[in-house]
């Protein structure tokens, strides 16, 4: 029981920061963004070229790599989305899923299916309270906790994280505030990249890294984003932990397969009971 | 006087057919303009068009000698051009005080915006509410708070127009009459002030000029005091002031 409930919290906080940066996306762009999986994938081979293939530690490598991401999702967002703006949600969406395949498919044209992992040493899992926890599970939750202080110090304490949050709520508005709104767009692609490819690291040290193991976790982290309330930084958090901990124990009266189901039944509870979600807001429609 | 704003045969409007067709308009620096008009006159369209919200079709808009027509909304910010929106004209989801902190980085570029205090001691005089609810979500204000602040955060770099839209929409009649004397305090402390107005009466009362709108035109243009006196037009877009249930929906531009 108690196992399982650690077990819960670890698979939340994992999915923190790919919640994260759905929201953020979310907020300021009102779109949902579906190429976040393939992201989180393609960022996990980079940071395995380098560890794996260059023989770099995992925490350099992640760091690079965070910051390649995070550039690399300004110049997707140039050339993929920015195009589409004035389009709607529903385009940006469609291209968003679009361009999941095509960045899952990179990753597979130079790695191909199999699955591999990161060149760290495998310690025995301890004991703690009859717990049994491991090192990457410790690694985890400090990262995770780490990066979640940080966007909050961001995005309560700096320029750059009050306009973002300024967009989110009102767009127009923030542009007559003097909010150079393709800036701050810029700044949340770059903001999300990071987190994407933390987490894709993450996932791919606790998981083997293969093409589909960012979009095997799209369906919980949108579950969480959306159970939080699509837009809320806090919201996502807590979204996070409580479909982590919610598949986890589910499986103690369900088979462990049925567990992807979980999340999307929480996804239809929120939006039959509770649209704006835990944190959120009712939309305003203009 | 010199003109801090003039706008020149201006045309703009949403996807086919202009709603604005040529509207001409000064405003004289250290002025008080209230412009007023029937529904559809276009004057939430002057208001957009002239923040740089909706583009500029034909026409020019001259803010202290320069045009400004070809510069976003932020820049034009930044050239002395502050807004009050009618509605949503806070963000909610922020607190007060970080509603003007935003005021503050991102309209000023430079002209002033002093570190420190959110509100300078002139601001918190007029403003005297806002300091005790800095941490407030701007979203719990009462509607007559929210236009304080909304009014606060355009006056925290001192601009060269004050452009307000509908500033006493929604109000009780204690926050209708706090907001047109701040709009005139404000006023004697230098800023320029363009507004449009439902409640024509009591902003004309505070006002030089008055424009009339009618059909995307400006149909008349005059000192406000002389307004107030005119009968016809008194029933034509301000409602008989004596016999209020006349044509008062219609007085409602």
């Amino acid at each position: 029981m108690l196992q399982t409930l650690f077990n819960g919290f670890v698979t939340g906080i994992t999915m923190t920061l790919p919640a994260l940066a759905v929201t953020l996306l979310f907020g300021v762009l009102k779109f949902a963004n579906f190429a976040i999986g393939a992201m989180m994938t393609v960022a996990a081979y980079m940071a395995f070229a380098l560890n794996a293939q260059l023989g770099w530690p995992l925490l350099p490598s992640t760091i690079v790599v965070a910051i390649v991401c995070g550039l690399l999702c300004i110049a997707v967002d140039v050339v993929t989305f920015k195009p589409l703006r004035d389009r709607g949600s529903i385009t940006l969406m469609v291209a968003s899923l679009g361009l999941g395949f095509v960045l899952e498919n990179i990753a597979r044209l130079f790695y191909g299916n199999s699955a591999r992992s990161f060149a760290i040493e495998i310690a025995r899992p301890f004991r703690v309270m009859d717990i049994r926890m491991n090192k990457e599970q410790m690694i985890t939750i400090v990262v995770s906790t780490v990066a979640m202080l940080a966007m909050y110090f961001l995005l309560t304490r700096t320029p750059v994280g009050r306009a973002m949050r300024a967009v989110a709520d009102n767009p127009s508005l923030a542009l007559v505030r003097g909010i150079e709104s393709g800036r701050i767009i810029r700044w949340t692609w770059f903001i999300a990249g990071v987190l994407l490819a933390v987490g894709g690291v993450l996932i791919g040290m606790d998981r083997a890294i293969e093409p589909p193991m960012g979009s095997s976790y799209l369906i919980a982290v949108f579950a969480a984003a959306i159970f939080g309330g699509l837009g809320s930084p806090l919201g996502a958090f807590l979204g996070a932990l409580a479909i982590g901990i919610v598949s986890e124990m589910a499986t103690l009266v369900i088979p462990p397969n049925y567990r992807i189901g979980i999340p999307l039944c929480v996804i239809a509870l929120v939006l039959i009971f509770r649209p704006q979600g835990l944190m959120g807001q009712a939309h305003i429609r203009r | 006087m010199s003109n801090v704003l003039e706008v020149q045969g201006l045309h703009a409007g949403y996807g086919a057919g202009d709603i604005l067709k040529g509207v001409e308009l000064t405003v004289a620096e250290g002025s008080v303009v209230t412009i007023i008009g029937p529904n559809g006159s276009g004057k939430s369209t002057l208001v957009k068009t002239l923040t740089g919200l909706l583009r500029t079709r034909q026409g020019d808009i001259v803010l202290k000698g320069k045009s400004v027509k070809d510069l976003s909304p932020p820049e034009r910010v930044r050239a002395g051009m502050s807004y009050v929106p009618q509605e949503y004209n806070v963000f909610r989801n922020l607190t007060v005080l970080e509603n003007l902190q935003i005021a503050h980085e991102f309209m000023s570029a430079g002209r002033g915006g002093k570190r420190g205090k959110p509100l300078s001691d002139e601001m918190e005089a007029l403003f005297p509410e806002l300091p005790s609810r800095y941490k407030a979500l701007a979203g719990n204000l009462s509607g007559g708070q929210r236009q304080m602040l909304a009014f606060a955060c355009a006056l925290t770099v001192k601009p060269e127009v004050l452009v307000m839209d509908e500033p006493s929409a929604g109000l009780s009649p204690k926050y209708m009459t706090d907001i047109f004397d701040c709009v005139k305090r404000v006023n004697e402390m230098g800023v320029s002030v363009l507004m449009v107005e439902q409640n024509a009466i009591e902003a004309l009362r505070i006002s030089h000029r008055c424009i009339v709108m009618a059909n995307g035109r400006v149909r008349l243009a005059s000192d406000a005091a002389a307004v107030l006196g005119m009968r016809e037009l008194q029933s034509l877009y301000l409602g008989d002031v004596k016999e209020a249930e006349a044509p008062a929906s219609a007085a409602a531009g």
